[in-house]
């Protein structure tokens, strides 16, 4: 107890453990909830703050990574997934149960910036109010929707009216005070640089940015409540595909496939594990791919060359895993306990068709840096704007090449590792520049890096004895956890880290199903980022975050 | 001076009536511009002579460029951003694909013409036709070669740069009248830009009229006629690109920003601001002023022949033919840069004007000044 409480602000590098971590706060705990993945502790709703401050700076917990909230049959429930940066292996859950007939509970923004949207998200969704949120507003549905429809009082079947006045003079928020000069300026949602339906409200003092603020939903596809009505053996497995579209598919399978594996107890083989590293690491090349060829379209501004080698690189690693899957773009090539299918026949000509791929990376990567980054114009352009100090990028919960370019060496594959990863060779790549830049560099780099893993993957591979190449291990036709388990896993996704929440119900079903989007928090950043620059940089900064809009809108 | 230089070659085409005309009248003087040539074809005289030839002469000038537009908008700008991108681009309609600027035409023509709630009426329908228009009045002074000239007045460079600058109110009207924020955003970015480089623009031409110590089109073409420097034989023509290289780069780096090209494309920048003060314009208007945009690289690719190329001169291919080919090179480059250059940000783009190419460009005018005076 008192060795956690003598070294404040300290990050303990070594795992704190339940115990310890029940001692540090005492009596602000009412009760053990423990997941699979974490200790849980349940406190009260009007102490949320004290326990997260107290669990932040004197335990280090820095990350939030998630916050979930459900409702049961007798309370509502808001669940703090909290990590490290320096350990992500290191989890606590923190449960707030609030009564269902008064759901309010204290906001935990001043402790972690990133609740902000996360809690509105779950009062939108499920109807938890949250007590000293500085904006508590819908944010995935229509201001105007009736009831919360994850909650369990829901009528579906009432009728959704959207009135038009929202809309009725665009002009009247023109001036934020009486006496600025500012404009209002509605970027989206249709705008050749949002990269999907992403609406940005920004206000304008000339061509700087002074405020500008996110309104997402309009891709939203209830693609939790979707999940809950899936089994867990066959039916949600293909799903993952569509959050991220952009054929992050497999590493979006792995993290279903992740947490339903340790939910369920179930193995799955080395080798299934071999080829899924590899087809995850093709997948981050092509995710990577698009968004260097996206990013430059936005700040060369014009269709430029680099968007065409981008996907033309792209195209041959989606002729990979159309061979590997027979899909280029939604695979459903994972399943519980392994992959559908072995490697495609004759297995040499495959590995020769990776091999190819591989060989010719390194000069298509030199061509990025000749056109892309050691491009003068880009670097006056991209060096020193959208800056994201590392200690504000941890406060809104960015993860993936958004933290990596602040500086934060935070990477799950190393970090919390699965799969074959933790066997391999290779190295996390992180750039201190905080900059729209070092996101660029991060993501090129760890090009390279992904092509050191597909390359270990198939050495491995072409020696696997023939006799040993189980793809699938064991798996019953019906997985039926017990009731109320619930884990949190995350993976390392090509934009982050994606994470997913089950709470099994005994049936076949899940009862929860909630998706950590690494989109939905890095684009959180975006007014830190780009407030006081112009509206170029934001556009830059927005497409160096690299969102994908289904995801950040599940 | 005679017109001997300006007509080697053979008169081919469209040219070929007026270019001989042109030598026959230009035996004994000053050669004629081509209302001259036309009345004096048809034997008209006087007024009615002025007024027919004038006619015929803007009619034929215009309808060669817009042919030129016509060709280089919807066909050679996608073919040649496809050959910088690894594409093949159009080629199912007609040979080449070229029969694609027909089928544009027509798209773009039957589409419907939005008029937005709230436009400022007249203003919002004068820009379009403004934009090409001025860009057609500066090919009035421009020596096509082959006789090709409609006017050739004393001040000749002055009247191009002048009715050049005509563009940027057509912008600003478009951008204003638009009734769309972005439309503004576009125009305020245009006016800035044009305020930061046409200065650097008019004042590199000035070290050119200096050295040629004439305004009159003709006569700075026909002083790089001269040999600059003989080698084995070849005598390479004292064109102003060859005798001050600097003065050619910052000319070319501003027209580009004038035009409003990559990397300068900062008024209508489609990532940042959709389409700039463009953004409301449909169909026939969108049309008039992509005529517009492609017309004013070609009056940059025609200022920058006249200034710095020699004009219309050059071996073996008439006069008229090395003319087009000098502006279609600069449409090349503008679109080679478009490939391939990212576009700065506004506040860097007025830095390098004001800071940079202002600079620069007194610098070169004052050297300018000083060597001309000590040689001459």
């Amino acid at each position: 107890m008192s060795l956690e409480e003598s070294t404040p602000d300290t990050v303990d590098t070594g795992v704190t453990t339940a115990e310890e971590i029940e001692a540090l706060l005492g009596d602000l705990v009412l009760d053990r909830d423990d997941h699979l993945n974490a200790p849980g502790f349940v406190v009260r709703p009007d102490q949320v703050q004290d326990t997260l401050f107290r669990l932040r700076d004197e335990a280090g917990f820095d990350h939030l990574s998630c916050v979930t909230a459900q409702e049961y049959e007798d309370r509502y429930e808001s669940i703090y997934h909290l990590k490290k940066y320096d350990d992500p292996t290191d989890e606590v859950s923190v449960v707030v149960p609030t009564p269902t007939d008064n759901p309010v509970s204290e906001s935990a923004e001043p402790v972690y910036r990133t609740a902000e949207w996360h809690e509105r998200e779950a009062y939108d969704l499920v109807g938890i109010d949250y007590d000293d949120h500085p904006d508590l507003r819908r944010i995935l549905l229509p201001e105007t929707w009736q009831g919360h429809p994850l909650s369990r009082d829901y009528d579906q079947d009432r009728p959704q009216v959207v009135p038009l006045r929202e809309h009725a003079n665009p002009l009247q928020e023109d001036h934020e005070g009486d006496e600025d000069d500012t404009m209002f300026l509605n970027i989206g949602p249709h705008h050749p640089a949002t990269h999907g339906v992403l609406h940005l409200k920004t206000v304008l003092d000339g061509e700087q940015v002074v405020d500008v603020e996110s309104d997402i939903g309009y891709l939203h596809r209830c693609e939790e409540q979707i999940c809950q009505q899936g089994t867990y053996r066959y039916q949600i497995m293909p799903y993952p595909d569509r959050w991220d579209y952009i054929s992050a598919g497999l590493l979006n399978e792995w993290a279903y496939a992740r947490v339903a594996e340790d939910l369920a107890d179930i193995e799955v083989p080395e080798y299934a594990q071999v080829i899924r590293t590899m087809g995850a690491e093709l997948c981050r090349i092509a995710a990577h791919m698009l968004a260097v060829g996206t990013f430059a379209l936005d700040v060369y501004g014009d269709f430029t060359a680099i968007f065409m080698y981008a996907v033309r690189d792209r195209e041959k690693v989606q002729n990979i895993l159309e061979e590997l899957t027979g899909q280029r773009l939604m695979f459903n090539y994972f399943r519980l306990g392994g992959v559908v299918w072995d490697l495609p026949e004759p297995r040499e000509d495959f590995f020769e068709m990776i091999r190819d791929f591989l060989d010719d990376l390194p000069e298509a990567l030199e061509e990025y840096h000749d056109m892309i980054s050691a491009n003068e114009i880009l670097q006056v352009r991209t060096v020193d704007t959208g800056v994201l100090p590392p200690e504000v990028a941890k406060s809104y919960g960015a993860t993936g090449p958004v933290a990596r370019g602040s500086g934060v060496d935070y990477d799950l594959r190393r970090d919390d590792p699965y799969g074959y990863y933790d066997e391999l060779d290779w190295n996390v790549a992180v750039e201190d520049g905080c900059d729209n830049y070092s996101r660029l560099l991060v993501r090129l780099r760890e090009v390279e890096e992904s092509a050191k893993i597909i390359e270990q993957c198939v050495d491995l591979l072409e020696d696997w004895p023939e006799d040993e190449r189980t793809i699938q291990s064991n798996v019953p036709r019906t997985i039926r956890p017990d009731d109320d388990t619930e884990i949190y896993r995350a993976v390392e996704g090509a934009k982050g880290e994606l994470g997913i929440y089950v709470r099994a119900d005994g049936t076949e079903k899940p009862a929860r199903f909630k998706i950590r989007s690494p989109c939905f928090s890095n684009l959180q950043t975006l007014p830190e980022m780009s407030n006081g620059e112009y509206i170029p940089d934001l556009i830059a900064s927005l497409g160096s975050l690299d969102i994908v809009l289904g995801e950040v809108d599940r | 001076m005679d017109g001997v230089f300006l007509q080697s070659g053979t008169p081919t085409g469209t040219a070929n009536a007026t270019a001989n005309a042109t030598a026959n009248a230009s035996a004994g003087g000053p050669i004629a511009t081509l209302p001259e040539t036309i009345s004096g074809v048809l034997g008209l005289s006087g007024t009615l002579g002025d007024v027919v030839g004038g006619l015929l002469g803007a009619f034929l000038i215009a309808n060669i460029m817009l042919g030129m537009t016509a060709l280089a908008g919807p066909w050679a700008k996608r073919k040649i951003t496809a050959a910088f991108t690894d594409r093949i681009a159009v080629n199912r309609i007609g040979p080449f694909g070229l029969l694609i600027i027909v089928a544009d035409a027509v798209r773009l023509l039957s589409k419907e013409l939005i008029v937005p709630e709230g436009v400022d009426r007249p203003a919002w329908d004068l820009a379009p036709i403004i934009l090409p228009f001025s860009a057609l009045l500066g090919f009035a002074v421009i020596p096509l070669g082959s006789g090709l000239q409609l006017a050739d007045p004393e001040t000749g460079i002055v009247f191009a740069f002048a009715a050049a600058s005509i563009a940027s109110l057509s912008l600003v009207m478009a951008g204003y009248a638009s009734n769309n924020k972005y439309s503004l955003l576009g125009a305020l970015r245009s006016i800035a830009q044009n305020l930061a480089y046409e200065i650097p623009l008019v004042v590199t031409a000035a070290s050119v009229i200096i050295f040629a110590g004439t305004f009159q089109t003709s006569e700075i073409v026909a002083a790089q006629t001269e040999t600059l420097v003989s080698l084995g034989g070849v005598s390479i023509p004292s064109w102003y690109a060859f005798v001050n290289p600097f003065a050619f780069v910052l000319f070319v780096a501003a027209n580009l920003a004038e035009i409003g090209r990559n990397p300068f494309d900062i008024p209508e920048a489609p990532t940042e601001i959709v389409a700039g003060y463009q953004t409301e314009y449909s169909s026939v208007y969108f049309v008039l002023f992509y005529l517009g945009e492609f017309i004013h690289i070609f009056l940059g690719g025609a200022l920058i022949a006249v200034l710095f190329l020699g004009g219309p001169a050059g071996p073996v291919l008439p006069g008229f033919v090395w003319m087009i080919i000098k502006m279609w090179a600069f449409f090349l480059f503008t679109q080679w840069a478009r490939s391939a250059v990212p576009r700065v940000r506004i506040d860097q783009l007025i830095e390098m004007g004001w800071k940079g190419m202002l600079v620069l460009s007194f610098a070169n005018l004052v050297l300018t000044a000083i060597l001309v005076g000590v040689i001459a």
